[in-house]
């Protein structure tokens, strides 16, 4: 252990920036390319050599190239492939003989591997699940051909709708295929027995019949049908079997199998189920919720972390006893056991990269890691009693020794008022210029009211005149007769010389359509010229609106310009129903010429 | 750990791989739910990329068939905010397994985000067909009835959701439906029994601690807010609430740094600005007072008691032309209220125009009910115009606002108000101190205030201008810590 920090002292200096820190930097390697969750990191002798080994079920960078790998110290000492992605690691005792050498047990697809001595020793596979009789009944005729394959998948579809058993993989996906194919696919697969297997979710151990520290220990395995099941550690065969109303996810066991156990089960609906020892089903049941992300008994309470970033402490009879807010999201957890100081906690390692210690609700200590931990593991590691092991999202390996001097003590954490107290208000300044304005307002407030209320009055004044001017002399472009609601706007395209002037009659009566109108343009002869000055208008149907298009030609090269008036006119009626200012552009054909 | 030793590389002789029956597996089916695990796990990581991942190999593997891979990237699809297309393949997965509660449930929740609520209520009674002791079903079936306006049947299914098991949403839910049918004292109840069962949650205390403030409960609402602030010192909605009432009593430094949490937290927060700007204002910072408020005014332009507080400040400043137009703003929004409009006739009246300020006065009297210094206010006025008659009016107008108020509430009444009305009383020779039994010298009679008003009496060249300047700022200083204090409230009432 001594020699263990010269072996990466590079990033070990770089950490260990805070004397005060309670840890030693072991060792930190980022591209130690180990990608897993702590359910598959386990700690123990495998050799019987009182040197701890670190197994590390490596799901691969992708989730492809799944290993097993045994680390000692820094190094992988060995590494190997699996068949599949492990989904839990444990180390346990399986008997009384000498050497007491603890047997590795990796949960993996339908299967536990059972190693003893890093080598294969036993393969256990879940039993298979029953069949629904019905469907097997169907298969059993399409094997003999006394059924033709379209009544064989009516049969199985109406099994699907209303059966208790599921369908096994194979009618599933008889029923997917086209009609040209299932001939084929019967033929191909009515020889084979029909199975429904299932597939480990999640393992722990559980003590058979001692409390002792090295007692024999049974496996509980949870599966994907809803289910857990207790192995026995030598003949590996199904000692109990218990159902719970969803898939469990994390595990956590007290007590032994032969006197009396606990058994708390996360499960994917967001509940976690408490079990005990001649208990069939759940016995209580916590509903949390949100997702729970990891689940630790740290002496009578359950720790819970959810998704909604909080641990929440549980009895175990499922009374909620506090919650903590955590700054970022859970990624996972873990139990920190220090058995020379007593001391229980969780450690947990969340998305900012922190890994935050808790005894209870109170803070123990955070450690900040270069990287989001995804898994985390405490206990014997080497010849060392008290040993962090992380393994980040970029697939690093973080080993840190905890000091023999560290005391945990309360507050390590945060306490007092928050930091945001001590900063100082943001209050906006005022200029002298602004003391000047209050000290003139309060000599001559009287004075600036009145100018300003009559001035607000003259103004109020204007704008009323200049509306009944023009609507008096229809020089707004949306009329305001009942008669002949109209609205116009006019666009002018081009760059001249000529331009194209385009008018929008828009009729917006609800109903009635508007006929005989005239428009007329006016406009400075010596400045344009257009082809009709003068024209009559169709009919104009409600809503729709109406582009009328003119030319406009410009004939003046000095590069000015004037307005032109558009005034739409009824028949008969010198007054116009609406008008138009057109502010036609300098014509920049005739610049550049 | 790791002792510098060479070790041997010894591989496993027998590599996991020859216990597998990899060439029988060829023409096997793989197990559906083979990687379901690692997907929920990836999920719950809130590693979404991965599990996606994971999900596109499974269904690959499976042809579409792994029910468990399509819910998640539903969830996913919906969490993302693509809710049509979670809703599609939580309807594909709902086919594949119809006789699971969990997709219809999540086929009712997608309904619900879209807006549907009637649709989703379908679903979700469809789904407590198939699981009937299911409180989230419960749950959210209330909820939705609270978005169709049935708060009947909202409630029924609520109080059957807490009857399966007791969830703080769905206190929070209840106790929603009683402040929307305008139940308070329900509400309390139901708030209450939410605390008992978790006494943790902030948010509970913090609504409890509110709606004992709207009540008048201030003990309460105090001992609420504070609990609230125990669990989470920098939940600011609790601090808004608790600095308002450490503002009432004068506490103001305590209130600004309380408030300073909250400029972390909430910097464009209008409330808070005003509230820092009221507490400025009782510190007699009026140049800060007006700069907070003018901040506060500019988050939230429309804000007709940001409007009133800036009126005020400015009529302390002397600033009249300002305070007119501030306080004219204020009225524009809020035209039903007789303080604004008493508030805007002693502008004008400092503005000379006497006239308006009458008639401003005259709304200000018609639309009051039970404040006494509107009338005093104007009877001041009158009195200064020599019309001693309808000064007389007021005052007995003010005379049985007063002799109400003793009789409903214990209100102390300000120590200013009284000087002079009395002072007025003698003027109008109506026996002096008629209804003022007891002199209101209470003990905490904001010595602030009279300070405030003090500044006002150095300013004024003495005479009957003064009791009118007096009068004002007292009505200053009884109205503008309320109207400090409204405002968190209002804010939380929309969110509660």
């Amino acid at each position: 252990m001594a020699a263990a920090p010269s072996s990466d002292t590079d990033s070990g200096r770089a950490e260990s920036k805070e004397a005060s820190s309670k840890w030693l930097d072991a060792h930190y390697d980022p591209l130690a390319n180990i990608h897993t969750f702590s359910s598959c990191l386990a700690l123990a002798d495998l050799h019987g050599d009182g040197e701890y080994k670190l197994v590390v079920g490596d799901l691969g960078p992708s989730g492809q190239q799944s290993r097993l790998k045994v680390l000692q110290g820094p190094k992988v000492l060995t590494e190997s492939p699996l068949p599949a992605l492990p989904a839990a690691a444990a180390t346990f005792l399986m008997d009384q003989h000498e050497p007491r050498t603890p047997a590795l047990a990796l949960a993996s697809g339908p299967c536990v591997y059972v190693y003893k001595n890093l080598r294969p020793y036993f393969k256990f596979s879940l039993p298979h699940l029953p069949l629904n009789p019905l469907e097997q009944d169907l298969w059993n005729q399409a094997k003999e051909d006394r059924i033709d394959p379209l009544t064989l998948k009516e049969m199985l579809e109406g099994i699907r709708e209303k059966a208790e058993v599921p369908l096994s993989v194979q009618s599933l996906r008889f029923l997917q295929l086209e009609l040209s194919e299932m001939e084929a696919f019967v033929n191909q697969h009515k020889a084979k027995t029909l199975k429904r297997q299932t597939v480990i979710t999640t393992m722990t151990t559980l003590k058979k019949n001692l409390a002792d520290e090295d007692a024999v220990s049974c496996l509980v395995l949870g599966t994907e049908n809803k289910e857990l099941l207790v192995l026995d550690p030598e003949a590996f065969t199904v000692l109990a079997k218990m159902s719970l109303p969803s898939v469990p996810v994390f595990l956590e066991v007290s007590g032994q199998f032969d006197v009396e156990f606990r058994l708390a089960a996360a499960c994917r609906n967001g509940n976690i189920c408490i079990l005990r020892r001649d208990s069939k089903g759940p016995k209580y049941c916590i509903e949390l919720s949100a997702q729970p992300v990891g689940l630790v008994r740290v002496h009578k309470v359950l720790v819970v972390g959810s998704t909604q970033d909080s641990l929440h402490g549980f009895t175990h009879k499922g009374k909620k006893l506090w919650t903590v807010q955590m700054p970022a999201a859970i990624l996972t957890m873990n139990l920190m056991e220090q058995r020379a100081r007593g001391l229980q906690a969780v450690m947990a390692g969340l998305a900012n990269g922190e890994v935050r210690i808790y005894r209870d609700k109170t803070l123990l200590d955070v450690i900040r890691t270069p990287d989001a931990v995804t898994s985390l593991c405490f206990g014997r590691y080497g010849r060392e009693d008290n040993t962090l092991i992380a393994t980040t999202r970029g697939g690093g390996l973080m080993i840190k020794i905890l000091k023999r001097t560290a005391v945990f003590a309360d507050g390590g954490g945060e306490v007092g008022p928050p930091p945001a107290q001590a900063t100082k208000l943001n209050v906006p300044r005022k200029t002298r210029l602004y003391v000047d304005q209050t000290l003139r307002e309060r000599e001559a407030g009287i004075a600036m009211h009145q100018t300003f209320q009559t001035d607000l009055y003259l103004l109020r004044l204007r704008a009323a005149r200049a509306y009944v001017q023009a609507l008096e002399s229809s020089l707004s472009p949306v009329s305001a007769t009942a008669r002949e609601p109209l609205k116009l706007h006019a666009v002018v395209q081009g760059l001249g010389p000529t331009f194209k002037l385009t008018l929008h009659l828009q009729n917006t009566s609800t109903a009635r359509p508007i006929l005989g109108l005239l428009v007329c343009f006016l406009y400075e002869e010596a400045l344009y010229a257009l082809p009709r000055a003068f024209f009559k208008v169709p009919l104009l149907v409600p809503g729709l609106s109406y582009p009328l298009e003119t030319f406009v030609e410009s004939l003046s090269d000095k590069g000015i310009s004037d307005v032109i008036k558009v005034l739409v006119l009824r028949e008969g009626q010198s007054a116009p129903l609406l008008s138009a200012h057109i502010n036609m552009p300098v014509s920049e054909g005739l610049a550049a010429a | 750990m790791a002792e510098e030793r060479t070790v041997m590389r010894t591989q496993l002789p027998t590599s996991a791989e020859s216990q597998n029956p990899q060439l029988k597996k060829a023409l096997e089916f793989p197990i559906l739910e083979k990687q379901n695990w690692l997907i929920h796990l990836h999920y719950i990581h809130k590693d979404y990329e991965a599990c996606k991942a994971v999900i596109k190999e499974q269904l690959r593997e499976t042809q579409g068939l792994c029910e468990y891979a399509l819910y998640v990237q539903a969830l996913i699809f919906r969490l993302e905010g693509n809710i049509q297309d979670s809703l599609e393949l939580f309807q594909t997965c709902a086919v594949l397994s119809p006789q699971c509660a969990d997709n219809l449930k999540q086929v009712a929740r997608s309904l619900f985000l879209l807006g549907k609520h009637k649709a989703a209520t379908e679903v979700y009674n469809e789904a407590a067909k198939l699981n009937q002791k299911d409180w989230e079903i419960c749950h959210n079936l209330g909820v939705c009835y609270i978005y169709l306006k049935q708060f009947n049947k909202a409630r029924d299914q609520l109080h059957h959701a807490l009857h399966l098991n007791r969830h703080d949403l769905t206190y929070i839910m209840l106790g929603k439906i009683h402040l929307l049918e305008g139940n308070l004292d329900k509400a309390i109840e139901i708030y209450k029994k939410a605390v008992e069962f978790s006494p943790e949650n902030t948010e509970l205390l913090t609504t409890l601690g509110l709606l004992y403030l709207q009540l008048g409960i201030y003990q309460k609402a105090f001992e609420y807010l504070g609990n609230a602030l125990t669990y989470d010192p920098t939940n600011y909605k609790a601090i808004l609430a608790a600095g308002s009432m450490m503002q009432t009593h004068g506490d103001f430094d305590v209130a600004l740094t309380k408030y300073r949490i909250v400029a972390c937290a909430v910097p464009e927060s209008p409330p808070l600005w005003n509230n820092i700007g009221m507490c400025f204002f009782g510190k007699k910072k009026y140049v800060a007072a007006i700069s907070c408020l003018k901040r506060a005014n500019y988050l939230a332009p429309f804000d007709w008691k940001i409007l009133y507080n800036l009126g005020l400040v400015h009529l302390t400043m002397q600033q009249y032309a300002s305070a007119f137009h501030f306080l004219s703003a204020a009225i524009n929004f809020q035209p039903k209220m007789a303080e604004l409009y008493m508030l805007l006739a002693v502008a004008l009246t400092n503005l000379e125009d006497t006239e308006n300020a009458k008639r401003a006065y005259a709304e200000a009297v018609h639309l009051d009910k039970c404040n006494p210094l509107v009338n005093l206010n104007y009877a001041v006025l009158l009195y200064n115009q020599g019309q001693k008659r309808e000064a007389l009016a007021q005052y007995q107008e003010m005379e049985k606002k007063v002799n109400l108020l003793k009789d409903s509430s214990s209100l102390e009444f300000d120590s200013e108000m009284v000087e002079v009305a009395q002072k007025l009383g003698a003027a109008l020779h109506v026996g002096e101190a008629l209804v003022w039994t007891k002199p209101a010298k209470d003990s905490r009679s904001q010595h602030r205030t009279t300070s405030a008003s003090k500044a006002a009496c150095f300013q004024q060249p003495l005479g009957s201008n003064q009791a009118l300047g007096q009068a004002m700022s007292s009505a200053a200083a009884y109205r503008k810590l309320p109207s400090g204090e409204e405002r968190p409230q209002m804010k939380n009432l929309s969110y509660t």
